[in-house]
């Protein structure tokens, strides 16, 4: 599953880099405007490990800040999966929110919060917590008739069990959710970065271009989607695992 | 034979007046050229947007289209890539370029002195001396001019890093404000402005430390074209830059003040009059220091300087030798 | 113990035509009972409006000393996150542990207890779903189709012994099979087709208990009966 996305992701970039190199020596652009491909290389070389730590220090922002988003989606879609007229406020106010460009609100966070870590962390969450919240609202709604019925006439059904046969039962849909949302985290906190933070790739890649660096960004670029691809992988896994330590170990009802 | 008579004739006449016409047209439509400024539109470009609209170029035959710039625009490679002719750079990028292999010349230097100095209130903090910073909590932006200049100041000081707390800043002034930073980065012509006209009505008064003063000259803004231009429309980059220049001088001059400003709020329209007036005020001085200095005139002592802060540094990793570049156009 | 309904009507929110209309239906004691009739005609509807799923009804029901109805019907499905039997153990209180054991054999699932539920066959499936009911508290099981994937053998097996282990319990069973409900059921409810009046009949089984041997030709006259009401 990791070579998977590893390919992918190697096979995209070097056909964008294919592009760009194309276009510099089809139009005979300077190393200023596209570097060459030895430029790149020894930027890539001599950058790789400097990136390779901002990108790990954005990454586990992301990854806290999704697990933020993942815990605060679960908790409102829980409540919102009721059909009280709070889940449904809930619900109303969550859906009506999401439209709402975080990244406009990104300025005003890192004012009143500084430039430090809660606001690249609130920033990453809430950039992926929206649309995570809308499909496990969507999934923690719909009852699975055809397994709750039993619990629900024989009064034997508790929302901890609710929420367990809806997750269950949508387990592929939540890991693609979730995995999908990794790439919203990092590029939250990536954008938090650019804006106003001072550590992280997205700071790295600003500082890139103020020297008109695109070799630079090309590196960031490559490291970025490399541990992206690896986080993605990791995520898709954890879910197959789970799912099928979850269909074998008799978890409780 | 009469039907191959009119079927010359037609052709004759065809070719004629596609040729009349198009003779016609070139007299009547000006050199299209795209000019591209480093920054949005505000009173740093009082010269370039007054001869725009006052007409200067169009009296030399050009029809310029002056766009914005921004923090992803870059206007040496957009004259690389042919999107524009004309632009403004700061020395640093010409120099970045320059050293990869662009092909940038300069025609101008816009900024006879650097806008880009630091803001301390005077209570507290004196900084008469270099050696003055030492202690002292410094906004720089990394990566940015300020870093570069920054480091050079204190290299000249021969103060270390740990001699002093170096600040990372942006957008947001915050620190400064609440005093957690003691010296930060503006342009003197722009937020300078807007950051002293704020504290002076909180009832502090504010002082500028300009690096020139301590014999740092790293040189801003000015107005670049590519080698191509020079070579194949030499006449013009000659058009160009004479129409720019007249420009630059007659919106500075104090008789125009008020058609200076006025130009100003036709694009920057969140600034108030005031404040217009006080950053035209310190535009001019920076542009044209005094009456000797002709408007776009090279500091060639100071392009050197830039470039050998730059080598120093290891922004760049070897000579440019950036003075060969810059290229006096005689008006 | 009774199960009165009187004067059901019932129509879906978004139709304008009554389901069923004045409809009126009485037990008065325990046994296997039927409502027979075709698809779509209203049975679900009035099995859910018995045990009280569905509350938008005209009429007044009255089920006086029954006081746990259940409604389960043949696409249910149980968790997969464990087997067959982890399950069981923990949905059938421990107290009728005798009788699960003998259901389990009775109904030939014995070797299915440490599958997951979607490896099983149709026919298991529906099984081990009746069997969890069965071993719950209740006054009232209807039982809609069942039984439907179920070979018609263990079929017969797995009626004539609940109606010889449950012979104080009311059911009703939901069922397309004339000739089951025929054979097995004490009083069929035929529902009608909608413009006939009025719109249920009620037929009298053959009631067959265990041990016995059912005479053809009475049998073939309820199926006659049926048909002919229908």
């Amino acid at each position: 599953m990791f070579l998977r996305r590893i390919y992918q992701f190697l096979m995209i970039y070097f056909i964008g880099l294919g592009v760009l190199l194309l276009l510099k020596y089809g139009l005979n652009l300077s190393n200023y405007v596209i570097p060459g491909l030895s430029e790149i290389y020894s930027t890539g070389t001599t950058e790789f490990a400097r990136y390779f730590n901002d990108v790990v220090n954005t990454l586990s922002v992301a990854i806290i800040g999704q697990i933020v988003a993942v815990c605060m989606a679960l908790f409102v879609g829980i409540i919102g999966r009721q059909a009280t007229w709070f889940g449904s406020f809930v619900k109303v106010a969550a859906y009506n929110i999401q439209a709402y460009p975080i990244v406009a609100l990104a300025p005003i966070i890192f004012i009143l919060l500084g430039d430090g870590f809660i606001s690249r962390l609130l920033i990453a969450a809430m950039i992926c917590y929206f649309p995570l919240l809308l499909s496990i609202i969507g999934i923690m709604s719909e009852p699975i008739t055809d397994v709750e019925h039993f619990y629900n006439v024989t009064g034997k059904m508790r929302w901890q069990l609710e929420v367990k046969i809806r997750s269950f039962e949508n387990l592929n849909k939540l890991t693609t959710v979730i995995t999908g949302s990794a790439t919203l985290a990092m590029a939250g906190t990536i954008v938090a970065e650019f804006i106003a933070a001072n550590a992280g790739i997205g700071y790295s890649i600003r500082i890139a271009l103020y020297q008109s660096s695109l070799s630079k960004i090309l590196a960031a670029l490559f490291v970025i989607g490399i541990t992206l691809s690896v986080y993605q992988g990791l995520l898709e896994w954890s879910g197959a695992v789970i799912k099928k330590g979850w269909a074998s170990s008799g978890g409780p009802t | 034979m009469h039907t191959r008579h009119f079927i010359l004739q037609f052709v004759i006449s065809f070719f004629s007046i596609v040729i009349i016409s198009s003779v016609v047209s070139a007299t009547d439509n000006m050199t299209e050229v795209t000019y591209r400024l480093k920054w949005l539109f505000n009173t740093s470009v009082v010269g370039d947007l007054y001869t725009d609209t006052q007409g200067i170029f169009k009296a030399h035959g050009l029809d310029v289209t002056v766009k914005a710039g921004g923090p992803e625009r870059d206007a040496i490679r957009e004259l690389e890539l042919g999107h524009a002719q004309f632009g403004v750079a700061s020395a640093d990028q010409v120099i970045r370029a320059l050293a990869k292999g662009s092909p940038v010349v300069v025609i101008a230097q816009l900024f006879q002195v650097n806008p880009l100095q630091w803001i301390y209130r005077d209570t507290g903090t004196t900084i008469n001396n270099l050696s003055d910073l030492k202690g002292k909590t410094i906004g720089i932006t990394y990566g940015g001019n300020d870093e570069t200049i920054m480091r050079s100041l204190l290299a000249k000081a021969e103060l270390r890093e740990k001699d002093v707390n170096l600040y990372s800043v942006r957008y947001d002034y915050t620190q400064f404000y609440q005093g957690k930073v003691d010296i930060w980065p503006v342009y003197v012509n722009a937020q300078g402005i807007i950051l002293s006209e704020k504290l002076n009505d909180a009832g502090e008064s504010v002082q500028f430390f300009n690096p020139a003063d301590f014999g740092i000259q790293f040189v801003a803004n000015s107005v670049v074209t590519s080698e191509k231009m020079i070579k194949e429309h030499p006449e013009t980059v000659q058009m160009f830059i004479t129409a720019l220049l007249k420009g630059w001088e007659a919106s500075l001059l104090l008789s125009n003040k008020d058609l200076a400003i006025q130009t100003i709020r036709q694009f920057d329209k969140d600034t108030v009059l005031n404040i217009l007036e006080q950053q035209l005020e310190i535009t001019r001085k920076l542009i044209k220091p005094n009456d000797r200095t002709l408007v776009g005139q090279f500091n060639i002592e100071a392009w050197k300087q830039t470039e050998a802060i730059m080598l120093e540094q290891k922004q760049i990793k070897k000579p440019v030798h950036v003075e060969n570049v810059l290229k006096q156009i005689t008006r | 113990m009774v199960l009165e309904c009187h004067n059901i009507s019932f129509k879906y929110p978004q139709s304008e035509n009554d389901v069923f209309h004045n409809l009126s239906y009485k037990i008065s004691e325990p046994g296997f009972n039927a409502l027979f009739g075709p698809s779509g005609i209203g049975k679900t509807s009035f099995a859910k409006i018995i045990t009280g799923m569905i509350r938008d009804y005209k009429g007044t029901i009255n089920d006086e000393g029954l006081s746990t109805l259940l409604y389960t019907y043949n696409l249910e499905r149980l968790p997969d996150w464990s087997s067959i039997g982890t399950h069981l153990k923990k949905i059938i209180p421990s107290d009728k542990n005798n009788q699960k054991e003998k259901l389990i054999d009775l109904f030939g699932i014995n070797e299915i207890m440490g599958q997951r539920f979607s490896q099983l066959s149709l026919g298991q499936k529906n099984r081990i779903n009746l069997i969890r009911y069965l071993l719950q508290d209740f006054d009232l099981l209807i039982m809609d189709e069942s039984l439907a994937n179920v070979d018609e053998i263990t079929r017969e097996k797995i009626i004539l012994n609940i109606k010889k282990m449950f012979p104080e319990k009311f059911f009703l069973y939901i069922s397309h099979n004339i000739i089951e409900v025929s054979k097995f059921c004490k009083e069929i409810l035929v529902f009608r087709s909608t413009h006939k009046k009025p719109q249920t009949v009620s037929v009298n089984g053959q009631n067959l208990q265990l041990d016995e041997k059912i005479e053809k030709e009475l049998l073939e006259k309820t199926m006659l009966e049926i048909m002919n009401v229908s």
